[in-house]
């Protein structure tokens, strides 16, 4: 029993960063234990992509092909990767820690008696790894006890996708055995949530506008920066009263409750009926003239200025950074 | 349809936390316990598919003697009766081995489908629910939004990254890990306190479920992380401010 | 027989038939009164016992109602002209009972007071003159009605109000009138008859109008619960607060039965002004129709058919309406009763409720934040931990602890509190009093909360509490002894009002408009000391609605937390009325009453007013560096 294997995942023909993050955790992990690192590849065409990894440091790409892992089953993973697993015996599994792999990890590595230790933001020697625990107020370090392979799954955005090494590697094809019955479970299509209504809920980043706007007039300028960022354009009670925006684009107490990724606060002073429904965003950054303004009290992020200068300047900076 | 609802007792959201003498865990004596937020959604679920379909929504929880109030707010809410797994350490249990005990205990009720939330609040795993399945021997789906029942079994929504969705059709019996927000939950009642005191909840042991904890994965030690949140001022022409924000937004926030 | 001019006219003696037919008419007419009021007189007394009733202190009671009822004292206070027509009517009326038990005694042969003795005489003459008296007050009542037509009478002319003024009229008139005629005349023997005839088709009026007022809301007034917005304990394991008629309390009923329609409940109501649904006569109108078609035995909802959930939850709980009832009616302990009834049952849903009811179940605040944002302010802002050595416990409550506006009024109240050399600290750990939850009907909720402060407050060993939020205050002193002993509790206004003296005056007096929060002005009948604070920082100056007939915010209640209002802003209206005084600045002493006019006089543009709260005002006078 030997080695490190980095399990990727392919999405619509590509490889997400997260899964060259998890490539560069094994490699680190290789390096650290004096191992080979192969790399997995589960679908149904992984040709192109494996052509991809066969440029980084690494032993082996397997590219784990059947027809029915096309669309993603976890009977399908679990049984594929299982019999790839017992047939390679390896030290240390990697995975990018997204929503498919926690859907089948852990019952993957059940079937070796073992426990998948997910979302690693580090991971120590030893090797020792380390993940949040407490919604992020504490942090825990986790080794394995146990004698078969370690399972492994690692935050995304916590290793760099940069950091991959480049090399040559072998690119091989391993057949597991599936039939169709063998998966209890029908996926459908992919689809995006209906994109008609405003669901500021569910949104992942809102740019939103308080009465430091103005006049209407001005709010295009606020609906840019919401573009450019691919964000929900939101708004403070009194301009929705005011009837500049409508009434669903409302977040706080009386309107909407929101916890995005990002929420980016535009002339907003920050009124307690304003926080409570964004008291949830991971990440506030807050635009306003008024450097007293309690808004700041909640921001990551605080720009005290005239956001008739900063917003287009923010605007553009973001449009340059996506091209 | 009978439900069985796996929920956990966590720390309450605002609990001040304390780190043990030893260094492996937090101190449990001052500290208020509350239901798992996406067990809470999970129970609403079933609840919903109760009320639409009939049938009997039991509770289950694994933990000390204080678990039984979470098990009473569930029956509060109006699920029909309880199971009351014994054990003193939970966090010692590793996430095959609570799963190993949920599972034993939902054997023997036979029910028509599991559900429990996504992750718990405390450790974050996010496992169990998909362990219990593959050791019942169980299809299963993760982070469901909402489950209809059919003809054939389930058609439960998934949810995807970054703002998609699936639909995925399953046959029951079967375990969904349920993820929070797809239902509006419903508050506490005095009328429903009242009610579930003269409902069953059953005790039952790890010893006579037959399950030991033999875990394979060790939580060493636990620490307070060195970043706090606090207030980052960005200053400059707003063209330099700008310019900053926007590493920040890649490196730091990583939404761009 | 000539008598002597203006002496009471009496016919003398009756036919036998005429005895016979004034015996018949008599009887008539009390049995009509009976069929009528027998039936609610049962309602009332089949509908469940209060469980909390005492009758003790009566001193308290026997003084309500003679201040209440016979001296007319609300009814004059808070509508003078009217309210004196109407007790002139009713003095005249107290007068007037000895003038009819001879009357009818008479009838009978049985008279005991005659004009021949001195004693008759006199009491005629008396009586003659509250009779004027009583006859000029329904007459202008009469004007009032249907002439001048104020809104809170309803749009629609009651006529039958109009035949009672008419009856009031023709009884005074034709006892006045015997004064003029002859004893023994034919005369005197028509008035004796009208005057007869028109109280017996008074009578059995009485009991199928409101003027069923005048036998019941005597009872009522005496047997009030008294305080002020008292809400019972809930009674054994199935009592849920008001759901069905089987709910219903004879206390509940009497008031319900007693409703005089008189409107003054709603003159002031925030919802009835804001085109709200609620109206709070609606309300106890609709609790008598309930009991009317179903009776208290019925397990028919009480919302539904007469009452609409919606409304009842519409109440911010200002109590401008338990305030001015003259009859005795508590509509709050009605208000929260039926909120009670849908809440602890989970009939009531509602996004935002239930978003504060989960708050507050699985965290610290009603506004749902993390209790490490309530230390970083105690952090920032340095206060000490409570540790039992200080004289006060300071109480942030959540918009003192979360709310940037409350943050600032606590700091600049520490502030003072240090100036002056108090020693204070604050708890560790704080939950809300559940001064939300109890006002929404969350008994659950409200226990536990209650209970875990008393216990942390015991805990820490707390003797004084003081607090700048008056719901807190409120909560803490009167609604939490429900279970257990809370700790002596004051707030802010009142501990600066005892230390003015200490307290540097301003050197430039601006004027600032004071608005009464209701929590503290008439849940707490505290209105001069956050006067007198407000008179050292500044001029002050009256909003048209003020004292014990301020104006709410919108803000009670719960109301704060629950989405959008229906119609109009009641904040708006309120803000709008201050800002119209003119005053520079708007003085508040509740941060949810500032919260509330913060959006709504920014509202008004530029050169609205700046609002700060009595302690700002305090602060900014103190010298700079603080501690004195």
């Amino acid at each position: 029993m030997s080695g490190v294997w980095v399990v990727v995942e392919e999405r619509d023909g590509r490889m997400g960063r997260i899964s060259w993050e998890a490539v560069a955790t094994g490699q680190e992990l290789g390096a650290q234990l004096g191992v080979p690192v192969c790399a997995a590849l589960p679908g149904a065409q992984t040709e192109a992509l494996a052509a991809e990894l066969a440029a980084k440091a690494l032993n082996r790409v397997v590219r784990v092909e059947h027809a029915l892992l096309g669309a993603y089953t976890a009977d399908g993973f679990t049984l594929a990767l299982e019999q790839l697993l017992r047939a390679e015996q390896p030290e240390f599994v990697v995975f990018p820690h997204t929503y498919q792999v926690r859907d089948y990890a852990p019952a993957l590595a059940a079937r070796f008696g073992q426990v998948l230790i997910g979302d690693v933001t580090q991971v120590g020697t030893g090797p020792v790894f380390t993940r949040q625990l407490m919604q992020g107020r504490l942090s825990g370090t986790y080794c394995p006890t146990g004698s078969g392979p370690c399972f492994v799954s690692v935050q995304s955005g916590a290793f760099r996708a940069d950091a991959v090494k480049a090399g040559t590697a072998e690119v091989t094809v391993f057949s597991p055995v599936l039939e169709a019955g063998q998966l209890r479970t029908r996926p459908s299509e992919p689809f995006r949530g209906s994109a008609q209504t405003v669901d500021l809920g569910s949104a992942q980043m809102i740019v939103s506008v308080g009465r430091g706007i103005k006049e209407a007039e001005n709010l295009p300028l606020v609906q840019e920066l919401a573009t450019a960022l691919g964000a929900e354009l939101a708004a403070s009670r009194p301009i929705c009263d005011n009837g500049w925006l409508p009434m669903e684009r409302q977040v706080g107490s009386s309107g909407q409750t929101v916890a995005p990724k990002l929420y980016v606060a535009v002339g907003i002073s920050g009124a307690i009926q304003h926080l409570v429904g964004m008291k949830g965003s991971q990440c506030v950054v807050a635009i306003n003239k008024d450097a007293d303004a309690p808004i700041f009290e909640v921001a990551d992020y605080g720009i005290v200025g005239d956001l008739f200068e900063v917003v287009p300047a923010l605007t553009e900076a973001v449009k340059n950074a996506r091209q | 349809m009978k439900i069985v609802v796996a929920i956990k007792q966590v720390p309450e959201r605002d609990a001040p936390l304390r780190i043990d003498a030893a260094g492996k865990w937090i101190e449990e004596a001052d500290l208020q316990w509350a239901m798992n937020e996406s067990d809470a959604y999970a129970l609403e679920e079933a609840l919903q598919l109760k009320e639409k379909h009939g049938g009997e929504v039991v509770v289950l929880s694994a933990g000390p003697e204080r678990v039984g109030s979470t098990i009473r707010e569930a029956l509060a809410k109006g699920a029909d009766r309880g199971i009351h797994v014994d054990c003193d350490n939970p966090a010692q249990w590793d996430a095959l081995g609570m799963a190993r005990l949920l599972a034993e205990a939902i054997r023997g009720e036979s029910p028509d489908l599991v559900l429990t939330g996504l992750q718990s609040d405390d450790l974050g795993l996010g496992q169990t629910g998909v362990i219990v399945a593959e050791l019942l021997g169980l299809p299963h789906a993760s982070l469901i939004l909402h489950v209809e029942k059919t003809d054939a079994g389930l058609k439960v929504k998934r949810e995807l990254e970054e703002g998609w969705f699936q639909e995925i059709e399953l046959p029951v019996p079967a375990v969904l890990t349920i993820q929070s927000g797809g239902n509006k939950l419903r508050y506490a009642t005095l009328m429903g306190i009242k009610r579930a005191k003269t409902k069953e909840v059953r005790r039952v042991t790890a010893a006579e479920l037959g399950v030991a904890s033999n875990a394979v994965v060790a939580l060493e030690r636990i620490a307070v992380p060195q970043k706090q949140k606090s207030t980052q001022m960005l200053t400059g022409s707003p063209k330099d401010v700008a310019a900053t924000l926007v590493e920040k937004l890649k490196f730091e926030v990583r939404v761009l | 027989m000539i008598q002597l001019p203006f002496t009471l006219a009496e016919p003398d003696g009756f036919s036998l038939w005429e005895r016979f037919t004034f015996a018949a008419l008599t009887l008539t007419s009390a049995a009509l009164f009976w069929r009528r009021f027998g039936p609610i007189l049962q309602r009332i007394l089949h509908s469940r016992k209060d469980a909390d009733f005492r009758l003790a202190p009566v001193g308290r009671r026997v003084w309500e109602f003679v201040w209440e009822v016979l001296c007319q004292s609300k009814v004059i206070r808070q509508r003078p002209l009217p309210g004196l027509a109407h007790a002139l009517v009713f003095w005249g009326f107290c007068a007037f009972a000895v003038v009819t038990l001879n009357h009818f005694a008479y009838g009978l042969g049985l008279g005991f007071l005659s004009p021949d003795g001195w004693v008759g005489r006199c009491y005629f003459y008396l009586a003659a003159v509250f009779a004027t008296a009583c006859a000029g007050g329904i007459l202008g009542l009469f004007v009032r009605r249907f002439a001048v037509r104020p809104r809170w009478l309803g749009a629609k002319l009651s006529y039958e109000s109009g035949f009672i003024a008419l009856l009031i009229f023709a009884l005074m008139a034709t006892y006045l009138a015997a004064f003029f005629v002859a004893d023994g005349s034919p005369a005197a023997r028509a008035l004796w008859w009208a005057h007869t005839l028109t109280l017996l088709v008074f009578l059995p009026i009485i009991p199928h109008t409101k003027h069923l007022h005048l036998v019941l809301s005597p009872a009522t007034v005496f047997l009030s619960r008294g305080g002020f917005s008292r809400i019972p304990a809930l009674a054994g394991d199935e009592d849920f607060g008001l759901v069905a008629g089987t709910d219903l309390t004879r206390l509940v009923s009497l008031q319900a039965y007693s409703c005089v329609e008189c409107g003054r409940c709603m003159e002031h109501c925030p919802a009835a002004n804001t085109g709200k649904v609620l109206n709070p006569k609606e309300i106890v109108l609709g609790l008598r129709g309930y009991l009317n078609e179903y009776g208290p035995a019925s397990a028919e909802p009480l919302l539904g058919k007469y009452n609409r959930q919606e409304a009842v939850f519409q109440c911010t709980t200002c109590g401008a309406c338990e305030f001015q009832c003259p009859v005795g009616i508590e509509h709050l302990p009605i208000m929260v009763g039926l909120r009670r009834g849908a809440v602890n049952t989970g009939t009531w849903e509602d996004e935002h409720g239930a978003k504060l009811f989960l708050a507050l179940e699985r965290g610290s605040n009603a506004l749902g934040m993390s209790a490490t944002e309530r230390d970083k302010f105690i952090q920032k802002q340095e206060l000490p931990i409570f540790d039992g050595t200080q004289e006060y416990c300071l109480w942030l409550g959540c918009m003192g602890g979360y709310d940037p506006k409350g943050r600032e009024i606590v700091a600049d109240f520490a502030r003072v509190m240090r100036y002056l050399g108090t020693s204070f600290g604050v708890l560790r750990k704080e939950k809300c009093t559940g001064d939300p939850v109890r006002r929404l009907g969350n008994d659950l909720l409200f226990e536990q909360l209650a209970q875990a402060n008393l216990e942390a407050l015991a805990q820490n060993k707390v003797k004084k509490i003081v607090s700048i939020c008056p719901h807190c205050v409120r909560t803490i002193a009167e609604d939490w002894k429900q279970y257990g002993t809370p700790p002596e509790i004051e707030h802010h206004s009142e501990f600066l009002a005892r230390h003015l003296s200490r307290l540097p005056r301003a050197a430039e007096k601006e004027t600032v408009v004071y608005h009464d929060p209701c929590y503290l002005g008439r849940y707490r009948d505290v209105f001069e000391e956050p006067r007198k604070v407000v008179a050292q920082a500044g001029e002050l100056v009256e909003a048209p609605r003020s004292h014990e007939r301020s104006f709410c915010c919108g803000a009670g209640g719960g109301l704060a937390f629950l989405g959008e209002e229906q119609g109009e802003r009641v904040s708006q209206v309120r803000a709008a009325e201050l800002a119209a005084t003119g005053a520079k600045t708007v003085g508040t002493a509740c941060p949810f009453c500032n919260s509330m006019f913060r959006d709504a006089l920014a509202a008004g543009g530029e050169g609205a007013p700046q609002l700060l709260d009595i302690a700002q005002l305090t602060a900014r006078n103190l010298p700079a560096g603080g501690a004195g």
